[in-house]
């Protein structure tokens, strides 16, 4: 296995020479025309732009061969050497599998390859993610290292700050964590008490305060932490402004509490970190002064994408023992896999797997595209649906195997709980969603109003333009979102959208099932292209989905449609809540109370048959 | 029209003397006087149909109506001897057009019991039976036996529908108001299956209209106090005046409307009112704040009423209110601008007045107001606010029409045992340990006009209260009160 690792460390070498001199060529060439659209945000203004995901994109054979040959090993030590059972009693991932997982190079993944790291495109991490999740502990504590914990250093590190410390992070001689978090601040940055105050000789920065539920935080030599400093404005005025620093461990005055006890992924050391006078030397501080706001947001966009493919490899893995399991159990001789419900349930899984698969990989695609291309909002959308999926699938393959999926010597029940904390961390799916709908409405509202301006002050080439686009709708060819324009759900004056939560949400999913649907149309006509094995099988799968995504889309676009939609769904947890006590179930239906249920009843069956 | 008169006479002809041949004896005690079907039809002519021809109608129904009583009961003695010597005695005093003789003023809807003084008077004999309890206790066994004694000594239920209504005005005395059982043992006063129409002209024109009336006032006294027929009060209806009258139509609709009804304030007040001011005080301040958060301070105890009385009157209740976001906002509060302390203002707990005085500011003027800014590096996740350019242009409309009426905020609410300004002045340095940027604020007090009047009313209406006593101590304190006010 350790000879795995040394051709491991020699392949990425042999790469790092090739990487130097071809790195300005190939990389991020020089681009002079503007970075094409985000496939999202056009979206949002009703265009489906085909040549960002039509077709789907193709991985060069080269690459496709170094990724296998990455794969097969990683892929043996999960399989074969890890112990997840043990992991998750002892809530503490062994010593010698970190230590294996460091010479495999897997801290390293993304990191450029001329610090050692092995500089994997973001198609191949995700590759490499599917392999990962097989544990999810070990995949919680490698994300955390270097999805948010050193990608910092990667993406507004300074060449020094690169130099001295990604060499020793990719080797994983140093963990990295990122601290952020804090008891009074979860998304609001504002509200950051953590404080970094300039030293007297300008050369260091006192760090002071708390953070908690940082992963990796027990274990890590090497924090990202964001802090609130003084920053003097433009117009003279002293503001308080969130700022990046880079702290290592030997700065001192950095204690870690005890690890917390959590619900699942109960290897990863999560626990809270304490800075008391940890003095930070000023080289140190990770992008500008004041600047730290955007490097996390970067960082917390950029670190999203892969969750898509991890949790597909860890429900395929999933589907194969619940296939197993409903094969082999019989039951009026007949196995579980002939009754038609336990179809149902593994035809959702296949199908959720699929298209969370199609969309991760897709968007992954997109990202090694040159030109920088901002796909947050597809990350977003990726991990919003994956995470989702995920607990309703790892739910109904409990259901699959009954009684074995409840108790604690199978890997089901451990499965379940490690999958719950998809939807909360990087961002809770509530929040993703709000981001989602907010950035994309933006983006559409910005064009809108330029139009709407341009058509005020005459402009003959925009009213042209948007005469003749009426004339095209009218003729009934395009497709319309509903989203925007004049008939439209959504207003285009959006002063008061920031709060319709329950409007975005509903704007959300349907963005969402789209970027699904056009994900799995574009893989599964690439399948039918390039003629793969069961592509009929991966077509029935885009349809199933396709179709239930449109009914889902027209079913939120009719709740769009309702102007109360604020108030009809919202029960509003506030003070005076108590007023409203709920009636019990055994409070007394008088009878014409039970004659309304008769009748709603009635309603409703009319509806179904009158559908 | 002729042929119609003639066939309600034929009808209630038959029926009467159906009813009677059955052999109950059941005469009507007054007579059927040509003048008092007159003031009949005049009270009709007042009050009910609005075109002549109507009226005629109405009067010959009613006229019918008297005349088939009167006759039947005429006839029935005349045919059947034996029963009908117990009622000789009662004969001379006339036979009775029961729905002329009980209100000749009202219309012939069924209204609440209004017994006039002049039956009051009449209906002594019955009163006896609630005054002959052993120790002059009034409660609920003591009401019970006086209805036992009634039937008991009364056999054949002669003068119930009195009896009944005395029994509805006494309920309250004996505090059994509320309680189901008893208006069921009323009801079970009521001869069964005498009443019950037997045909469909019963049934369309009010059979024994002065009893199902009196159905009518049981149920409505039931309704004005809440409480849910059941069952049995369902069954002793169908019993009495059976599924086709009036009293049944009433529990149906009560039994429709209660239960919609009964939840639907979403503040309810509790049935019964603490007596004590400070407890009453708290839970109407409860009541009227909205935020769960709030804190009640009693600022002042009263002193009492048997160590001082009366020695030392300048001790009244101070009850306060207030909410955290209340304190927040008083602290923010600029000190050069004056709050104001105003009242009283009236809040009624069920039967119960109570006055209130509340802390307040004025708006602040538009100029002044801060506009609450979203930071620009606030959410780490997605934006707070879509920077859009939009540029309004003489195209677009600005005027919107907004109905809102903005108010100045609310600091604190206190209910004070007096209005006076000392009293309150007192609650000001109260809130002032809580809230120290009060000290620094100018407070005005706007007391308006004593409200005296008021007062007195209410303590006349609780002259009837369920424990007389205390009543009268309360209105004594009004009265305290009106003088202090006064001075």
């Amino acid at each position: 296995m350790s000879g795995c690792g040394l051709f491991l460390r020699s392949a990425a070498a042999a790469r790092l020479g090739r990487a130097l001199v071809a790195f300005t060529a190939s990389r991020r060439p020089l681009r002079t025309s503007p970075p094409s659209q985000a496939f999202a945000k056009e979206l949002f203004l009703g265009k489906i732009e085909k040549k960002e995901v039509f077709p789907f994109p193709e991985v060069s054979q080269d690459e496709l061969n170094e990724i296998n040959q990455f794969v097969g090993p990683v892929e043996k030590f999960f399989t074969e050497e890890v112990d997840s059972q043990k992991i998750d009693r002892e809530g503490k991932i062994p010593n010698e599998t970190l230590e294996k997982l460091k010479s495999l190079g897997l801290f390293g993944m993304q990191v450029p390859e001329e610090y050692g790291g092995l500089g994997l495109s973001n198609t191949m991490y995700a590759r490499l993610g599917e392999i990962i999740s097989l544990d999810c502990s070990i995949a919680v504590t490698l994300a955390a290292h270097q999805a948010i914990g050193l990608k910092g250093i990667i993406l507004a590190g300074s060449e020094e700050q690169k130099a001295r410390y990604l060499p020793k992070l990719a080797s994983g001689e140093h963990v990295a964590a990122f601290c952020l978090t804090e008891p009074a601040s979860g998304s609001d940055a504002a509200s950051i008490r953590t404080r970094a105050t300039l030293s007297e000789d300008k050369k260091h920065y006192v760090l002071n305060g708390s953070k908690v539920w940082i992963t990796n935080g027990g274990l890590a030599s090497v924090f990202t932490v964001f802090a609130k400093t003084e920053v003097v404005d433009s117009n003279g005025s002293v503001k308080d402004k969130v700022t990046a620093f880079i702290v290592e461990r030997d700065f001192g005055g950095i204690t870690s509490g005890k690890p917390e006890d959590k619900l699942g992924i109960r290897g990863s050391n999560t626990c809270e970190v304490h800075f008391e006078n940890t003095r930070v030397p000023v080289e140190n501080v990770l992008g500008e002064v004041g600047g730290g706001f955007k490097v996390a947001m970067n960082i917390l966009n950029s670190g999203r994408f892969s969750m898509g493919s991890a949790v597909a490899g860890m429900l395929k893995k999933l589907i194969e023992m619940t296939a197993e399991y409903a094969c082999t159990r019989k039951q009026f001789n007949r196995n579980l896999s002939e009754f038609g419900l336990i179809q149902e349930k593994f035809a959702l899984m296949a199908q959720k797997a699929y298209v969370m698969e199609s969309m991760a990989y897709l968007t992954a695609g997109m990202l090694d595209q040159p030109g920088f291309p901002d796909c947050s909002i597809e990350a977003a959308m990726v991990k919003v649906f994956s995470s989702e999926a995920a607990w309703q699938c790892v739910s109904e393959a409990l259901q699959v195997l009954g009684g074995s999926g409840y108790m604690r010597d199978y890997p089901y029940e451990r499965i379940l709980r490690d999958s719950r904390i998809l939807l909360i961390f990087e961002g809770t799916n509530e929040i993703l969603r709000m981001y989602i709908a907010l950035t994309g409405l933006q983006h559409a509202g910005r064009i809108l109003t330029a139009r709407v301006k341009q058509l005020k002050q005459g402009n003959v080439t925009t009213i042209m333009e948007t005469v003749s686009q009426r004339v095209r709708d009218s003729l009934g060819r395009t497709v319309d979102l509903g989203l925007t324009g004049k008939l439209g759900a959504v207003h285009p004056s959006m002063e008061t959208i920031v709060e319709e939560q329950l409007v975005l949400k509903r704007v959300a999913n349907i963005l969402i099932n789209l970027y699904g649907m056009t994900a799995v149309l574009s893989r599964a006509s690439r399948s039918i292209r390039v003629g793969l094995q069961n592509h009929d099988h991966e077509v029935l799968l885009a349809n199933i989905f396709c179709t239930e995504a449109y009914y889902q889309n027209l079913f939120a676009l009719s709740q769009l449609d309702k102007s109360d939609l604020r108030r009809e769904e919202r029960g509003t947890p506030r003070n005076s809540e108590h007023w409203h006590p709920t009636p019990t179930v055994l409070t007394r239906l008088s009878p014409p109370a039970v004659g309304m249920t008769k009748w709603l009843l009635q309603q409703i069956l009319r509806k179904i048959s009158m559908n | 029209m002729r042929l119609l008169r003639l066939r309600e006479v034929k009808a209630f002809f038959q029926g009467h003397a159906a009813s009677h041949q059955l052999g109950w004896n059941w005469i009507p005690r007054l007579s059927l006087s040509p003048k008092g079907l007159k003031i009949l039809a005049a009270s009709l002519s007042c009050c009910g149909c609005p075109t002549g021809k109507g009226m005629s109608w109405a009067q010959a129904i009613l006229l019918a109506r008297g005349l088939s009583r009167g006759w039947g009961g005429i006839c029935s003695t005349a045919l059947t001897g034996a029963p009908f010597s117990q009622v000789t005695p009662q004969a001379p005093r006339g036979l009775h057009c029961s729905t002329a003789a009980h209100n000749p003023d009202s219309p012939l809807v069924p209204r609440p019991p209004e017994p006039q003084r002049g039956l009051v008077k009449a209906l002594a004999p019955h009163e006896e039976l609630f005054r002959q309890a052993p120790d002059g206790v009034r409660d609920k066994a003591s009401f019970v036996q006086a209805v036992q004694n009634f039937t008991q000594y009364n056999v054949h239920k002669r003068g119930h529908v009195d009896f009944i209504y005395l029994a509805l005005r006494k309920m309250r005395e004996y505090g059994v108001e509320r309680d189901l059982a008893i208006y069921n043992l009323l009801l079970d006063i009521f001869p069964k299956e005498v009443f019950r129409p037997r045909n469909i002209f019963h049934s369309i024109f009010l059979h024994y209209p002065r009893q199902q009336e009196c159905g009518i006032a049981v149920l409505e006294q039931m309704e004005n106090h809440g409480v849910m027929p059941n069952k049995e009060t369902e069954f002793l209806l169908t019993q009495i005046f059976g599924r086709k009258s009036y009293p049944m139509l009433k529990f149906v609709r009560m039994k429709l409307w209660f239960t919609r009804f009964k939840n639907i304030n979403p503040f309810p007040v509790p049935r019964d009112l603490p007596q004590d001011p400070v407890d009453l005080a708290r839970l109407a301040l409860r009541h009227m704040e909205p935020d769960l958060s709030a804190r009640v301070t009693v600022y002042q105890m009263p002193l009492s009423k048997d160590s001082t009385d009366a020695t030392d009157p300048t001790e009244p209740h101070i009850v306060g209110i207030q909410s955290p976001d209340q304190q927040a906002a008083l602290a923010h509060h600029d000190p050069a601008r004056p709050i104001f302390v105003e009242g009283p203002f009236s809040l009624w707990l069920r039967d119960k007045c109570v006055y209130y005085h509340i802390l307040r500011a004025d708006l602040l003027p538009p100029e002044e107001r801060e506009v609450e800014e979203i930071p620009e590096e606030w959410n780490l996740y997605y934006p707070m606010q879509l920077d859009l350019a939009y540029g309004r242009s003489s195209w677009d409309d600005y005027e919107f029409n907004i109905d809102e009426v903005e108010e100045g905020p609310v600091f604190a609410i206190c209910m004070a045992g007096a209005h006076d300004q000392a009293t309150l002045a007192k609650w000001i340095q109260g809130l002032q340990e809580t809230n120290p940027t009060l000290a620094r604020i100018p407070v005005v007090f706007r007391l308006s006009a004593s409200s005296g009047e008021l007062l007195a009313s209410s303590s006349g209406l609780e002259e009837t209260p369920l424990t007389p006593p205390e009543g009268r101590e309360e209105e004594e304190n009004n009265q305290q009160r009106q003088q202090q006010s006064q001075s």
